[in-house]
């Protein structure tokens, strides 16, 4: 196939050239090219090989203040040609607005992570996740899990003189499951990330894989909480990604633009427990420092100390609402406290440690209620049994201030590293 | 035995978003390329790419089987016999001409301009609109030759009003149907009266209170049927899922509902009409059939795929598919209903002296053990059998199977809806459907 050996930067040019032919004032251009090993497991056996191989362009275009975007995966000129030809008319069909605009001036060249996938290596992590679920967590059935190398190379130019280009690798595993004993179940269990290396440990030692093994053999028996309380939380990493991904929704163009973000207007103001800090991670594996709309990602501190100090408008986010605009891209860390985790947990006196929050989305301001798996119940400081059919209610906003102890303990899934967070005051039930 | 599928795939998906008549999204997307999949003394291999021609083709074919055998080095499995099953079709939606991205924002600019006059106490309203459109080509080493097409259309309609607390609050409406935004009626004429009653709960919303959370008699409107019916007892009667440890293995034949409950995963015709996401073959050709899932309350079969089917020694259902061309197939729902019963809505809520009734949902989770929840954005009280004031966004929970068996009412009526994704490792397009039920379910509150 012609077009995967060809250029990627070429390919943009070219591109780019077309939309500006085409009547184009703005564009940008993307050419992207990727491959992916991915080893999969299905129910404690090794199952699946699959390769791909992929390669496509993203183009977006502005005419006379008019903007449209497209994707496409045939990338010969005849197929180009014709969609700049639709993608002009599709723009012209929008309405006119002043804030669409293409990024100037931005360079960058990132290489990152492992460029070349190690199939034995794929192999190797799914033979000792395997033989440590046999081993060690005998009823924990791995419905599902994968160990891939991806890999994916781009390149950015836009009207406005920006070039930026990156290439970027990472291996990911993953798991998903259930223990299981006689005719009890424990509630489905996941974890994964992604890392450059796999090589220095156990698999079972990434992500926290062998300590959701352990547990999800713990929840085979359960227990309601029983009655309904006010008491405390401990989130575990993957309950913490939860509220991240609700807070960044808070900062973004959705909610900026229709002036439904709960933090409009919070930038300098003290949203949250001073011991939250969450910082930007554009370097985490598997992540480049390149937001969409095609600039460079410094670091940035969004929450610092419980202090607001930045929104993400897009560009165009910020010319629509006049916000400052802040690139982002996609890793993010929340800041380790100085509590060790047996201290945060130690101190529930009565609660529960969330492995994982199943909920629908938060209403707009915030208010949810969700049910509690992969949980245990605390009383008195000491985990207790594990719980089924417990709910949890709250407020996402008043939850970011009513963090009260955050360990020292992380883990690093790649794009998020988290730590365990305890949040005084849900009601359960 | 070995197995060979090829896959020509494209998936064509188009969306707009528009936020107080700023478009803020105008993008069309296309994706496609070419797949292969071969199964070897037990393993798969699988390969694709964006070339779709026949040269393309065969490379993927041999890097599959390539993949297949490398796999060997895991040692040699029990000979597993996957299930024959041939199908030769070609099935597409005929709906009305496609139109323009140009038609789609003048529609968009109507209604938003139309609510934003209408509606003036409103904050915010989003409007989203977008269609897919899903061709696999695909061809197996049993002799299958099909062509598989699948349209949908949808639209969400987003009102935000400023609740009495001074925060936010919102509500989303959403229309669906088989085709693209053409075959959708999407003028404020034919809104008015839904858009109308979404600006009254939405208004009714502004003054809501919190839910008593616990265990309630709660009236689920036939919007939030059928994610009951796809989340509560859908995935756990997945056979990769069943084989992966849910519960559900051990309960077929027995009762796992009321005799008032009848669930159905049907595959592209129900009540004399094709479905909205209609499979006549799967994406391993093999021939789709219904999967009677739960019979007047007794657990009954599984979706299966054709390796699950022979793992679980069950007769094949037709139910694996895959969302992009990149993508190997997984089991997954095609439209999932619980059948209507003889009740009515009305004398069900009236029969209520103190309660909820559910009217709309996000999104749901469903798990190993059957316990499931899905997230409530609209609801009212119920006291001595009227509806009272509106409750704040909720979740509803429970073991399906208690939920279900204690389902005592079931409406005449159907309500389907395919606006939303599955998700299981691929996103995947599904329906579901289903009439208003009655039962007892935990609320989330305080």
């Amino acid at each position: 196939m012609g077009a995967l050996e060809l250029n990627l930067q070429d390919l943009a040019a070219q591109t780019l050239e077309g939309m500006k032919r085409a009547g184009f004032e703005h564009a940008q251009v993307t050419a992207v090219h990727g491959k992916l090993d991915e080893l999969g497991i299905a129910h404690n056996e090794p199952s699946l090989l699959r390769s791909t191989e992929s390669h496509k362009l993203m183009l977006l275009g502005i005419a006379g203040g008019r903007m449209a975007s497209t994707e496409l995966s045939q990338v010969d000129r005849e197929a180009v040609q014709a969609r700049i030809a639709s993608l002009y008319k599709d723009a012209q069909s929008a309405p006119q607005d002043e804030a669409n605009a293409v990024s100037s001036g931005q360079h960058a060249r990132i290489v990152q992570g492992p460029q070349q996938g190690d199939r034995e290596l794929l192999a190797a992590k799914v033979k000792e996740l395997l033989a440590f679920r046999a081993g060690e967590t005998p009823r924990m059935m791995l419905e599902e899990g994968s160990c891939s190398h991806q890999w994916q190379r781009w390149h950015t130019l836009t009207t406005g003189g920006s070039d930026l280009a990156a290439s970027i690798g990472c291996y990911s595993l993953s798991a998903i499951g259930a223990a299981r004993e006689g005719s009890k179940s424990s509630s489905y269990n996941f974890t994964g990330g992604s890392a450059d290396e796999l090589a220095s440990q156990p698999a079972q030692a990434y992500f926290g894989l062998a300590d959701m093994m352990r547990e999800s053999e713990r929840q085979i028996d359960t227990q309601p909480i029983g009655g309904k309380f006010l008491g405390d939380v401990v989130f575990t990493p993957g309950a913490v990604s939860d509220l991240l991904g609700w807070f960044l929704g808070q900062l973004g163009d959705t909610q900026l633009i229709s002036g439904s973000s709960l933090y409009q207007g919070s930038v300098g103001e003290v949203i949250a427990s001073p011991l939250l800090t969450i910082r930007s991670r554009f370097d985490a594996p598997g992540v480049a420092a390149i937001s969409g709309d095609a600039f460079a990602a410094p670091p940035v501190t969004l929450l610092e100390q419980g202090t607001l100090r930045a929104l993400t408008p897009t560009l165009y986010g910020s010319r629509k609402t006049g916000l400052k605009h802040v690139p982002v891209a996609g890793g993010w860390d929340v800041v380790a406290g100085r509590t060790p985790l047996s201290e945060v947990i130690g101190g529930v006196q009565r609660g529960a440690i969330v492995g994982r929050l199943s909920m629908g989305n938060p209403a707009a301001n915030g208010n949810f209620s969700g049910v509690i798996k992969n949980s245990f119940r605390i009383d008195g400081g000491a985990i207790g049994p594990a719980l089924s059919e417990t709910m949890i209610a709250g407020n996402m906003a008043q939850m970011l201030k009513d963090v009260v102890a955050i360990s020292r303990e992380q883990i690093d899934g790649g794009a998020q590293r988290l730590p365990w967070i305890r949040i005084a005051n849900l009601h359960f039930s | 035995m070995t197995y060979l599928e090829t896959r020509r795939h494209e998936l064509r998906k188009r969306r707009l978003l528009m936020v107080d008549g700023n478009l803020t999204l105008n993008s069309q997307t296309l994706d496609s390329g070419a797949s292969a999949r071969a199964w070897d003394a037990g393993y798969w291999g699988f390969a694709s790419t964006n070339d779709a021609s026949a040269a393309g083709v065969e490379r993927m074919t041999q890097q599959a089987r390539g993949n297949a055998r490398a796999m060997g080095r895991f040692g040699r499995k029990d000979a597993l016999t996957l299930p024959e099953g041939t199908y030769r079709g070609e099935h597409a939606f005929k709906g009305k001409a496609a139109i323009g991205q140009d038609e789609c924002v003048a529609r968009m600019a109507e209604l938003s301009a139309w609510c934003k006059q209408r509606y003036p106490d409103l904050k915010s309203t989003r409007v989203l609109f977008g269609d897919e459109h899903h061709s696999k080509w695909l061809t197996t080493s049993t002799g299958s030759e099909v062509l598989n097409s699948i349209q949908r259309a949808l639209c969400y309609v987003t009102f935000t009003a400023i609740g009495a607390d001074g925060a936010p609050v919102e509500i989303m409406h959403v229309v669906s149907g088989k085709g693209s935004l053409a075959d959708l009626d999407l003028s404020p004429a034919a809104l008015e009266r839904e858009l109308d009653d979404v600006h009254r709960h939405v208004r009714a919303k502004c003054e809501a209170v919190a839910a008593r959370g616990g265990q309630h008699t709660v009236v689920l409107a036939p919007e939030l049927a059928g994610m009951l019916a796809h989340e509560a007892m859908g995935h756990p009667c997945e056979a990769d899922l069943v084989l992966g440890g849910a519960v559900t293995r051990d309960l077929v034949g027995q009762r796992v509902g009321s005799d008032l409950v009848t669930m159905i995963d049907v595959a592209h015709t129900f009540g004399g009409e094709e479905v909205m996401i209609p499979v006549y073959a799967d994406d391993e050709g093999m021939p789709a059939r219904d999967a009677m899932l739960i019979d007047k309350g007794i657990l009954t079969e599984f979706m299966n795929s054709r390796e699950t089917a022979a793992k679980l020694g069950i007769r094949p259902t037709g139910s694996a598919r895959a969302y992009a061309p990149s993508d190997e197939p997984l089991v997954r729902m095609r439209n999932t209903v619980i059948v209507p019963g003889q009740s009515k809505l009305e004398d069900m809520i009236a029969g209520v002296d103190e309660g909820y009734f559910l009217m709309k949902t996000g999104n749901g989770q469903a798990d190993s053990t059957t316990e499931f929840m899905f997230g409530v954005s609209l609801a009212y009280e119920i006291k001595d059998g009227k509806l009272g004031r509106a409750i704040r966004d909720t979740t509803i929970s429970g073991s399906a199977i208690k939920v279900l068996q204690s389902v005592d009412a079931v409406s005449d009526d159907i309500y389907w809806n395919c606006s939303g994704y599955c998700g299981k490792k691929q996103p995947m397009v599904v329906s579901m459907g289903g009439p208003a039920l009655r039962a007892q379910a935990h609320i989330g509150g305080e």
